[in-house]
């Protein structure tokens, strides 16, 4: 496995590969004669996902991590970078062209109920990538398949007539997991596929994301909060603050080994479910907020919160490798 | 002799609606000490927030009603009190943080304006005194250049520092008892984290008592001294941290601890979920109610509904598999494990 963190795509194994992907949107602007404001989501990030890989993306809410998820799958068009799949660069097609790559890439959305249309059956629902992507021939096909894929994610054939509101949210997630499925895809964009369940509902849906990730060779890309989610479910874990990968490891590497002060503070401020443990911790209190990304502050972008900070954090730190394809963007290493 | 603070017996509470009777808490008996901070936890639906909105008298009216049971205040049953010397008690002698800072807060008053109106309502203050004593509570929960943010309005305020205005608020009267329906779960975890610490900080300070409602375990190993695991209605588990973290009885509690990943894991091991999902409380249910997703299930299970018992020094369980006497082990339900 080591082979594979060579750093920046030079890999031909890497299934999906980012760079330098930048997403700005255009902010209303204050007067009519004013200056374009742009908020920058996403600015200038890299990374390659290799082929069975899950590659988890953490950070705090407003750092950019689901714009980054969205526009790979050009959901959102791309201010600038490139995006190769499987060796192409999606960002360079056609619309037309981008539906044979669709049918690889899917998505599995935050919110289990807005995701799916109310007004549709589940087998609707599950049927209409089918027909979008002609991989059915005739109706009786298109009825196993939505067995099958029932099947598969733990739900029965008399799910199939139901509505979404006739369901509970975790197995809304397990329908718009079988929708995902639906057309054979060979990359998923997990958007916070849990952060809207129970706790113990949350651990039947990532077990059942990790169990059709080895019965179909899957390639993750899982985007959460939850750092102790995102460990367990990842081989490598990327860092977001403000628009910019900060750090990105192996995920061990990550939690036993944090070098940028950013990625320190949010593991420190994960609570632990262990009251030893709990009293034991010292937690690192970051001070203030997160500041706007309308305008971020040059340079490194964590330096109004950084307790480090000195005067070479006015100049942008390029993210580097430190060994063992951990990398990390801070001047003090 | 520890000081009870609060004491809730056998608290009912029901949402009449057109599907039927929603038994929202069913039979909740629980105290709280001075100074203790005491953790309810429990997922969606299982009465947690409706218990704590109880013990405020905020369920809405109709559909909502307290079926019976009492809810004493140092001995005085705020059940029984009526409405205006209710008013005098929320706000003055407990006070509640809600979840979502967003809308908690009215938009179109200053912060100065509410904290205000607390003020003016249960001190009397007005004005310059008012003021003054607002900006104490906002230094308090650490909010920055306090003066100038009394004169703004909750959108100039980010969620983690809502947050601590709508503390700022509850606190206003220095209340004995702080209701906290969780107070972290629309926050980021590094804001997370400086809430928990300013709430620990203000417990210690000033001897508040808190009720924090979660379903994070986590900030419940942080926070709290005691723990309440709620299951459809009903408290099924509670002792002391340590008792819960490390020895818990109940199938449920054990359930929710496996179920959730640990940050400080260094071999990973395959999560273990509970199966099914929590029972629809409009429909009347047989036996314990956790029956259905129970791997240790019995007949026994299926047809009565267990009493909580001790099973320890400060810790109490609701489960057959405890009570020794009725629980018989060749009574279990075969192939229940495999329940979707």
């Amino acid at each position: 496995m080591k082979g594979c963190y060579t750093g920046m795509g030079t890999d031909k194994r890497s299934l999906v590969n980012v760079k330098n992907l930048k997403k700005y949107f255009q902010m209303p602007r204050g007067t009519i004669l004013g200056e374009n404001v742009y908020l920058q989501a996403v600015d200038d990030v890299s990374f390659h996902i290799d082929e069975g890989e899950t590659l988890g993306l953490v950070g705090e809410s407003g750092c950019g991590k689901t714009t980054c998820g969205r526009t790979m799958v050009r959901l959102y068009e791309p201010t600038s970078g490139h995006m190769y799949f499987e060796g192409q660069d999606i960002f360079k097609l056609s619309s037309k062209e981008m539906i044979p790559v669709k049918q690889k890439m899917q998505m599995i959305f935050q919110d289990p109920y807005s995701s799916l249309n109310p007004r549709m059956t589940v087998s609707d629902i599950i049927g209409e990538p089918l027909e979008v992507h002609s991989l059915i021939t005739n109706r009786r096909e298109r009825m196993e398949r939505i067995y099958e894929l029932l099947n598969l994610v733990g739900l029965t054939r008399e799910h199939a007539n139901r509505y979404p509101h006739e369901f509970s949210g975790g197995q809304c997630q397990r329908i718009g997991i079988a929708r995902a499925l639906a057309v054979d895809p060979k990359f998923i964009i997990c958007d916070e596929p849990i952060s809207a369940l129970d706790v113990s509902i949350q651990a039947q849906v990532v077990n059942l994301l990790e169990e059709l990730q080895e019965q179909f060779k899957l390639t993750y890309l899982f985007i959460a909060h939850d750092l102790a989610m995102v460990k367990h479910i990842s081989v490598r874990i990327a860092v977001m603050y403000l628009g910019k990968v900060v750090e990105l490891a192996d995920k061990l590497d990550l939690y036993d080994n944090p070098l940028h002060p950013y990625t320190q503070a949010l593991l420190s401020a994960i609570p632990i479910p262990d009251p030893d443990v709990e009293r034991q911790r010292q937690r690192i209190i970051l001070e203030g907020e997160v500041p706007t990304p309308i305008n971020p502050p040059r340079g490194c972008r964590f330096k109004t919160r950084c307790k480090y900070v000195k005067p070479e954090c006015a100049e942008e730190p390029p993210l580097k490798d430190v060994g063992g394809g951990h990398m990390v963007a801070c001047h003090l290493i | 002799m520890v000081d009870k603070l609060l004491e809730v017996e056998d608290l009912r509470t029901s949402f009449f609606t057109y599907a039927g009777e929603v038994k929202a808490v069913r039979g909740v008996s629980l105290h709280v000490n001075k100074g203790e901070a005491v953790g309810i936890v429990g997922e969606s639906g299982c009465g947690k927030s409706v218990t704590a909105l109880s013990i405020m008298r905020l369920i809405p009216s109709p559909p909502g009603k307290i079926v019976t049971g009492s809810v004493s205040l140092y001995g005085k049953d705020l059940l029984k009190l009526p409405i205006k010397a209710m008013q005098k008690i929320r706000g003055k002698e407990m006070g509640m943080i809600f979840q979502d800072p967003m809308t908690s807060l009215n938009p179109v008053l200053s912060i100065g304006q509410q904290i205000g109106e607390v003020l003016a309502f249960h001190e009397g203050l007005k004005g310059k005194d008012a003021a003054n004593r607002s900006v104490e509570l906002l230094k308090m929960v650490g909010i920055p250049s306090p003066e100038e943010r009394l004169r703004q309005y909750p959108h100039h305020f980010s969620g983690g520092m809502r947050q601590r205005v709508m503390i700022a608020m509850a606190l206003a009267c220095s209340p004995k008892l702080l209701i906290a329906d969780e107070p972290t779960t629309a926050l980021d975890v590094t804001i997370q984290a400086q809430i928990i610490e300013l709430m620990n900080d203000l417990r210690e300070r000033l001897d508040t008592s808190i009720i924090l409602i979660t379903h994070d375990l986590g900030v419940v190993a942080k926070l709290c001294t005691r723990v309440i695991v709620m299951y459809a209605g009903q408290i099924i588990e509670q002792g002391s941290t340590d008792e819960i973290f490390y020895n818990p009885k109940h199938p449920y509690t054990m359930g929710l601890l496996k179920s959730v990943p640990r940050l400080d894991e260094i071999e990973k091991r395959k999560l273990v979920p509970i199966a099914g999902h929590p029972p629809d409380l409009i429909s009347s249910l047989k036996g314990c109610a956790f029956n259905p997703r129970c791997e240790y299930a019995m007949k026994i299970c299926l047809r009565e509904t267990p009493e909580i018992m001790d099973v320890g020094p400060d810790h109490k369980a609701r489960c057959w598999l405890i009570n020794k006497e009725r629980a018989n082990e060749d009574d279990v339900i075969q192939g229940q494990k495999n329940v979707k």
